[in-house]
């Protein structure tokens, strides 16, 4: 059986944007801070709305924030 | 803790064990409360325990989030709506139990008490799978 999973960048794109907090971030898309936790440890699948808005917060397309990784292996490196 | 998760907690705990005492009492004791108002007494202080432990948790929560409004967000949402509707069919089936099943075979307190299972049944089912969504779910989409 196949094993999908979605992985994202979330906690470094906070670290990036001078250490956003969880809770700054979460005022920001309207989440609570702890889902924005449960988002970046991967227990939690956003909406898409959500993720657009969570892109929208650092400036970056959906697919910079947001990885799916169809066979359940690790994104690939990037550049950053 | 999310205000949910917490509301959950506070629920199962006010709610459970006065209704395992009572439910305990009515099972196992059937004829220690003999009279229709020894019987309707019993279920006055059950529900007043449940109803005052309840109260006064809620505002001890409130003074904690002094006073700040309960926001539930997509997740929340999600995981409450899990919840809801796996607590329904059990109130269903508790609802068939008592309303098409047992009036063929049973009356009077017997019916009460079977429904009243139901309903904390269903309404321990809800908060537990709360609870459970916020500490176990592996990977719950929206």
């Amino acid at each position: 059986m196949p094993t999908e999973s979605l992985t994202n960048e979330v906690r470094l794109l906070r670290f990036l944007a001078q250490d956003m907090t969880q809770a700054e971030l979460g005022r920001r898309v309207g989440l609570t801070r702890q889902t924005i936790a449960a988002i970046e440890q991967g227990r939690y699948s956003p909406s898409l709305e959500v993720a657009f808005r969570i892109a929208d917060v650092f400036g970056k397309r959906l697919d910079e924030v947001f990885h799916w990784n169809p066979d359940g292996t690790a994104a690939p490196d990037r550049e950053r | 803790m999310s205000p949910l998760e917490k509301r959950a907690w506070l629920t199962l705990w006010s709610q459970c064990p006065p209704y395992l005492v009572y439910f305990l009492i009515q099972g196992v004791w059937p004829n220690w409360l003999a009279t229709f108002q020894q019987r309707i007494a019993c279920l006055a202080v059950v529900a007043g325990v449940h109803a005052i432990a309840y109260v006064t948790g809620l505002l001890w929560m409130k003074r904690q989030e002094r006073g700040e409004p309960l926001l539930l967000d997509e997740r929340d949402r999600a995981i409450d709506g899990r919840a809801t509707r796996t607590a329904y069919f059990v109130m269903l089936t508790g609802m068939i139990v008592v309303g098409v099943v047992m009036p063929f075979s049973d009356s009077g307190w017997k019916l009460t008490n079977t429904a009243l299972l139901a309903i904390v049944l269903a309404e321990t089912v809800r908060y537990a799978l709360i609870v459970a969504g916020y500490r176990r779910t592996p990977r719950l989409a929206h």
